[in-house]
């Protein structure tokens, strides 16, 4: 496909006899300026690239060594642009007209272009010879070789993914030294999914039975808005921690019932009455404290000093009633019956309703 | 199918470590640190230690295991404290400098790393980290001293694999990799790394294929599935790489630092450099490709100097270094006429464009043809443009510089056609891409398009320019019909004598033409006012003869 181009170059240009055609364009632009310089301020940062590069265009410059001193190439060097065009405007007006044919024969750029001017193309027009002398000013002039620069836009890469690096094998073995596989097995990376910290310890001193909470850091979330996952697993991770969490037991300080035994049914006389009157409600004439009392004698829970450990025992037998589906089922059947069971509003309702 | 398998596979992975930790916490007996570690769960296993140390459970090696678990966990910084607390202490084993070492060498202190490791005993992990350190100094004699004692175990085999991917021995690497897995087939993350491998020899499919076999028995690997996100983007484009990272995000926890910063990097990649500026910074010298990244993101936003002074401290180590450091020296010696820059550009395309690995690549061949631009060796800089052109079509950069090229060697046919090709407002703006098209269109004979062009230009010193330009080269292809209007506005700016002569030349010119039958006759009623412009005595003479000439052919003027 190269070779291919390379080709395609050539035929492009009749009138060459080498690849090298156009390089020799430049060199010679660069080498044998034309009288004047105004045109060709732009060409010194090229002739300075150009002197310093390859060396199948040096045979071509030796060439043209004679013509041009060396001290042009240092100035092209040196990059001093606009004190040197004085100088050649300096020796300008001698060779005005007569080194233009000169210089054309040296192989001007011009003559080597495709289709550029030729005045012998017009010699043959039948014409006066006042208008045959006027044509000689057209070649009285010769266009400047105007050098343009070139802009090498630098083509920017793509961006880099990062992959990591490869495992060096520099690595903390198990303090036991116990081989651990890492890097050979399986990648030596962090599974994706950690334990999150905040969770865990608090699992850990729930478990344990250590309470030290200050100790727990509550991580905070940026922009809770843009990471709602982050707070679904929360919330996940501290409803599980909750629900794993072993109910509360309550050390009594006086001999109390087993809950069980509290649960078992009432003398077949006693529910009877029951159908008949019903329990007193806290609409009673008395105090809270004896309310207490009543109701827990009524239940058959032991009353001491303090009513709160009576209390406690007293509600959790309402728990362990409301969480049984024995006695839901039993409730939902039969609500006119009024049980030991103390109603609810609802089979769900939280709260605690003596009628 | 590999669209199908992908989708399934994060699935199970997202699945398998939910139902383990529900076992853990629903058998509600203390989790024990093995159960962690074998999970990777080292925030697990760092959570626990802490809690027993807090609970006076364990004292035995308990920093020791601390300093296990935060390094592989990739917390180098903590695994450093653990260590460095460990050596101040009595008794402690000799072996834990070469552990702090390894600590330090990860964070990039690697003198201290160095100093460090001398200090234990000698071992082979002691040896590999100074061979690496060696690498990391460009020290060759320290290094191939350390590299004699490695021996022919498989750590030692996979630590010099290392070393050969770091320093672009890709092949090397692989040959390690595939022998060891020949002994150990269970050796499954060998298979990662040779799938890293041909990702770097741009084997992307290769590279997917040795993968598959990784994520087959381990489906939520970071590295695993991030890799594939980058096969994605190399071979099929941004979106669908970031698809594939997506999967990796929805595992992850979010507690997990190494994953998140690839995966915020990566992100900014595969979006085009979106974000760059908010999320590349910090990223520095944690990411390797942080910093090649936003230097990348500068120059596409044209800010060299930004992009110069990120890049100009790196000492340059990949290809891919290399070359940025080329492109920036480059577009900042274009800008600031610096030749050093150029120079420099220049020879780091040079090297990388001559290297063994990189000669045959894209960017190799783009760093060639660089390189002969600006050695104006624009012959050669077709060659290697040609070899790449199919890549580019649409690219307005290549088109930029092929077009000029083509230029400069004479084919202004082709160069024409391609500067037309040019979309960006920024590049046709530009006076370079004007003076070349100028002098395309006059070299193609359509000097009327260039003159259009100096029409629309602002008056300037570009614009004087390209005058001299249309001026001169019309006047060379025998347009001179625009040449004299070049050479007439170029004497009413500057009433040089030169100009004068050359709108001499140019309106005989005319006037040989329309005698020749190549001009229509009424361009003389247009010419006779440009010779009225100029003051000349001879301007009587010529008008005289052009005057007779119209009467004498009953031509109105």
């Amino acid at each position: 496909m190269e070779k291919k181009e390379r080709q395609k170059l050539i035929t492009n240009q009749h009138y060459d006899e080498s690849v090298d055609v156009n390089d020799s364009d430049e060199i010679t632009s660069v080498y044998s300026p034309s009288p004047r310089q105004t045109g060709s301020r732009k060409t010194r940062s090229q002739r300075a690239a150009m002197t310093n590069d390859s060396s199948d265009e040096f045979e071509e410059e030796t060439k043209n060594k004679k013509k041009e001193p060396a001290s042009v190439i240092q100035r092209g060097l040196m990059k001093n642009e606009e004190e040197d065009d004085d100088e050649d405007d300096d020796d300008d007006d001698d060779d005005e007209s007569d080194e233009t044919d000169s210089d054309e024969d040296e192989g001007d750029p011009g003559s080597a272009l495709e289709g550029a001017y030729d005045p012998a193309d017009y010699d043959h027009l039948p014409v006066s010879s006042e208008i045959k002398e006027l044509f000689q000013y057209i070649t009285r002039y010769t266009p400047q070789t105007i050098e343009l620069d070139h802009k090498l836009k630098p083509f920017i890469p793509d961006f880099i993914p990062a992959v990591g690096d490869i495992d060096a094998f520099l690595k903390v073995p198990r303090p036991e030294g116990k081989p651990d596989s890492l890097g050979l097995l399986v990648l030596d990376e962090p599974c994706a999914k950690q334990t999150d910290p905040t969770v865990l310890s608090l699992w850990l001193s729930e478990n344990s039975k250590q309470h030290n909470v200050t100790e727990v850091k509550v991580k905070s979330l940026e922009n809770p808005e843009k990471n709602p996952k982050a707070i679904d697993n929360w919330i996940e991770s501290i409803s599980e921690l909750h629900r794993s969490k072993p109910p509360a037991t309550v050390h009594y300080t006086r001999p109390m019932p087993d809950i069980d035994t509290l649960m078992q049914e009432w003398p077949p006389e006693f529910e009877e009455l029951l159908g008949k009157v019903s329990l007193p409600t806290a609409d009673i004439n008395c105090d809270l404290g004896e309310y207490i009392d009543i109701i827990c004698g009524i239940l058959d829970i032991p009353v001491y000093k303090s009513r709160i450990q009576s209390l406690h025992v007293l509600f959790t037998l309402y728990s362990e009633f409301k969480n049984s589906q024995h006695f839901k089922a039993l409730a939902e059947g039969q609500k006119s019956n009024t049980s030991s069971a103390p109603r609810s509003g609802t089979g769900e309702a939280e709260t605690l309703t003596f009628d | 199918m590999l669209g199908i398998l992908s989708r399934v596979k994060p699935a199970v992975g997202g699945e398998a470590p939910s139902s383990d930790k529900k076992k853990k916490n629903k058998g509600k007996k203390t989790p024990r640190l093995e159960d962690y570690l074998a999970q990777r769960d080292y925030l697990g296993a760092i959570t626990l230690l802490e809690f027993q140390r807090s609970a006076g459970e364990r004292q035995e090696d308990a920093d020791l295991w601390l300093g296990y678990c935060a390094f592989h966990l990739g917390d180098y910084k903590r695994a450093m404290e653990v260590y460095k607390s460990l050596i101040l202490k009595p008794g402690c084993p000799v072996e834990v400098w070469v552990y702090l070492a390894c600590t330090l060498f990860f964070l990039g202190m690697y003198k201290e790393a160095e100093e460090a490791a001398l200090k234990g005993s000698a071992s082979q992990l002691q040896n590999r980290l100074l061979f690496h350190l060696a690498h990391k100094f460009n020290d060759e004699k320290k290094l191939m001293g350390f590299h004699q004692n490695l021996e022919d175990v498989t750590e030692d085999q996979l630590s010099l694999a290392s070393i050969h991917y770091m320093r672009s021995h890709y092949q090397e690497a692989i040959d390690i990799y595939k022998r060891i897995l020949l002994q150990n087939r269970d050796f499954l993350a060998l298979n990662v790394y040779v799938a890293l491998c041909y990702y770097k020899l741009d084997y992307y499919d290769v590279s997917q294929e040795v993968l598959a076999v990784y994520l087959q028995s381990v489906p939520d690997s970071t590295i695993a599935l991030n890799l594939k996100a980058c096969n994605h983007f190399r071979l099929y484009n941004g979106k669908a790489a970031e698809a594939e990272l997506k999967n990796l995000i929805d595992i992850s926890s979010s507690s997990f630092e190494f994953a998140k910063e690839l995966i915020r990097h990566n992100l900014v990649v595969f979006r085009g450099g979106e974000g760059a500026l908010q999320v590349l910074p910090p990223l520095i010298d944690v990411i390797s490709e942080a910093r090649l990244n936003l230097v990348i993101y500068y120059l596409r936003q044209d800010d060299v100097q930004e992009a110069y002074s990120l890049i100009k401290d790196l000492e340059p180590t990949t290809p891919q270094e290399y070359i940025l450091k080329g492109v920036v020296n480059a577009a900042l010696g274009q800008e600031v006429g610096s030749r050093d820059h150029l120079k420099i550009a220049q020879q780091f395309f040079q090297l990388v464009g001559g290297s063994a690995s990189e000669c045959d690549t894209i960017p190799g061949r783009q760093c060639m043809a660089s390189c002969f631009f600006l050695l104006r060796q624009f012959e050669d800089v077709l060659i290697y443009l040609n070899s790449v052109k199919s890549y580019f079509y649409n690219d307005d950069t290549f088109n930029f510089n092929y077009a000029q090229a083509k230029a400069a060697v004479g084919s202004y046919r082709e160069a024409e056609e391609v500067f037309l090709l040019i979309q960006s407002e920024k590049i046709k703006n530009d006076y370079v891409y004007l003076s070349w098209l100028a002098r395309c269109y006059i070299m193609n004979k359509k000097a009327q398009l260039a003159w259009e062009l100096y029409l629309k230009m602002e008056t300037s010193a570009e614009s004087f320019s390209l005058l001299q330009l249309i001026a001169n080269d019309c006047y060379k292809m025998g347009q001179f019909y625009y040449s004299a209007k070049a050479f007439d506005a170029l004497e009413r700016l500057d009433p040089s004598p030169e100009y004068w002569e050359g709108k001499r030349g140019a309106c005989v010119g005319v006037f040989q033409l329309i005698l020749a039958g190549r001009e229509p006759r009424e361009s003389l009623r247009e010419i006779l006012p440009l010779l009225r412009n100029t003051g000349n005595p001879q301007v009587e003479y010529i008008v005289r003869t052009l005057k007779k000439w119209a009467k004498d052919n009953r031509v109105s003027v």
